[in-house]
């Protein structure tokens, strides 16, 4: 039984095993909402039982928040009905882009850390916001390379989070990575972000595919000096939901329980006071 | 107001585009050597949707055929939907607009993508209300009740009865196929129907009642043997019923 929020992704790949087992008991679930909406069948059942047995968070992938095209109104008011169906109060998204010229790119692209492109982004933030009537949550994400930047990525960070003033998800094995791609020290970028605006946490695994390169795939367990990362983060903000995302290479359940009851016991050291989702 | 300077969205630009097209790119203040992962990881997630998707027809096509035309697709096609297991229908929607299997020479490919596709869509779809029901009422004159998750397509190929290498594009005709969801379990099951069924089910459908679309039928398929329809009818109704798409009657 864990102590904290600590959650997992609610994927297809394992769906119906984990509905099924007595062993993976996370505190909440998170999913894609693109994954979901307007999912009727086979699915739809198991995302109701899903429902039912725990509290939903999601975490957008196609709201494209620093794309340079207009924003999909449609699209958000699409989330914004999925969000009221299953009682969903935590909506999460990347900061980066996955549409662009009109087109879908399901993947998350970075964007340039300019000051024009921070402005252009506080604006949808705010856009967003109005539509859903609820706070937008933004996640640091992974990247292989900089586009033209005139600014660092924590700048970058800090101004989009402090000029919008929208709650920020701070994803632990992304700053490891970037650290590690990027030559920074993961530590003092932690804590120079604006930490009264981390809102949520993000553990996952990821693979190093060479000496100069980590790739963020969510296929492996995390490793040590992410927990190491995260238990020096964790000191550092207030008690939040923290989530387990695993997409790929999807193991046992005992495994991915094992991983959230780390997690728990890092958090439980450091935040007496169990934090609410809802 | 435009908040974003040209010159940002310019560099926004040739990433995505360099994602969709493959054609190298020189970006400002970017690690080169780096920049082909995000070619690699966006069109790893267009084919693995592609090939899941459409097994039968990935698995038909040369390799060097399928990777032209996913490639042809990502770099030509603007993908709309935010939803990417609804990307597929695009694939299937944009073969047929550019005329892929006249190029091809594979006069079925369309169809067969169809009955790939239709299999996702008829599992997925959203769910639809069952109708209220009573069980015993008369087969003949009462509105039966059929399971409103289905479709009934037509084709030119018999997609669903022979696999592609057995000469498939030697069998050119009229066939119809009932696509069908189960209440319990979600699992889509299909059937093939002659003409004369699949204007059963869609006049049953419409709610006209059996013994008005045997009288009809009769006429129409200029059978002119109203008993021998009725039984041949009744049996195939009895089928329905036994595979659960006719679920009762209509209250
Ligand atoms: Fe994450």
């Amino acid at each position: 039984m864990l102590k904290h929020n600590i959650g997992i992704g609610f994927r297809k790949d394992f769906a119906e095993e984990f509905l099924n087992t007595q062993i993976l008991k996370p505190s909440f679930i998170e999913l894609a909402p693109e994954n979901w909406i307007d999912m009727g069948g086979y699915w739809k059942k198991l995302l109701d039982q899903a429902a039912e047995k725990y509290p939903i968070t999601c975490h957008g992938l196609s709201l494209s928040i620093g794309s340079p095209d207009e924003l999909d109104v449609a699209f958000v008011k699409q989330v914004k009905k999925f969000l009221k169906q299953y009682n969903v109060k935590v909506y999460s998204e990347h900061l980066s882009y996955s549409k662009c010229d009109n087109a879908h790119l399901y993947d998350l692209l970075p964007i340039p850390f300019k000051a024009d492109a921070v402005k252009h982004i506080v604006a949808r933030i705010k856009q967003v916001q109005d539509i859903l009537e609820m706070p937008l949550v933004l996640e640091n994400v992974s990247y292989y390379t900089p586009i033209a930047a005139e600014m660092n990525e924590h700048e970058f960070i800090t101004a989009i989070i402090n000029e919008s003033n929208c709650k920020m998800l701070l994803d632990v094995n992304n700053v490891y990575v970037n650290a590690f791609n990027h030559n920074y020290n993961p530590k003092e970028f932690i804590q120079k972000l604006p930490l009264h605006n981390i809102s949520y946490i993000h553990m996952a695994g990821h693979e190093k595919v060479s000496d100069t390169l980590i790739i963020d795939t969510h296929g492996q367990a995390i490793i040590d000096p992410v927990y190491e990362l995260f238990n020096f983060a964790s000191s550092l903000i207030k008690p939040v939901p923290v989530l387990l995302e695993r997409d790929f290479n999807i193991p046992e359940m005992e495994e991915l329980q094992n991983e959230l009851s780390k997690i728990d016991a890092i958090v439980s050291k450091k935040w007496e006071v169990e934090n609410a989702i809802a | 107001m435009q908040l974003l300077n040209n010159e940002t969205r310019k560099q926004q630009q040739k990433l995505a585009n360099y994602c969709r097209n493959g054609i190298t790119i020189k970006i400002e203040k970017s690690i080169p050597e780096n920049i082909p992962h995000y070619r690699r990881l966006v069109y790893n997630i267009i084919t693995d949707t592609l090939e899941t998707a459409y097994p039968i027809t990935y698995n038909y096509l040369p390799d060097e055929q399928w990777n032209n035309l996913v490639h042809g697709f990502f770099s030509n096609h603007k993908c709309q939907t935010p939803q990417v297991w609804r990307m597929p229908l695009e694939f299937y929607e944009y073969v047929v607009a550019n005329n892929i299997a006249e190029f091809y020479k594979i006069p079925f490919l369309n169809d067969l993508l169809y009955f790939e596709w239709i299999e996702l869509e008829v599992h997925t779809m959203p769910d639809i209300d069952y109708p209220t029901i009573k069980q015993n009422a008369s087969l003949l004159t009462d509105i039966i009740a059929i399971n409103p998750e289905y479709k009934l397509i037509q084709l030119n190929y018999p997609v669903h009865l022979i696999a592609p290498v057995d000469k498939l594009e030697e069998k050119h005709g009229t066939y119809f196929l009932l696509a069908f969801r189960n209440k319990q379990n979600g699992n889509v099951q299909f059937m093939d129907l002659s003409i004369l069924f699949a204007y059963i089910i869609e006049n049953i459908a419409n709610e006209i009642t059996l013994s008005k679309i045997i009288s009809n039928a009769d006429a129409l398929f200029q059978i002119n043997d109203i008993n021998t329809l009725q039984k041949h009818v009744l049996a195939f109704i009895e089928d329905l019923k036994q595979r659960e798409f006719i679920i009762g009657f209509k209250l």
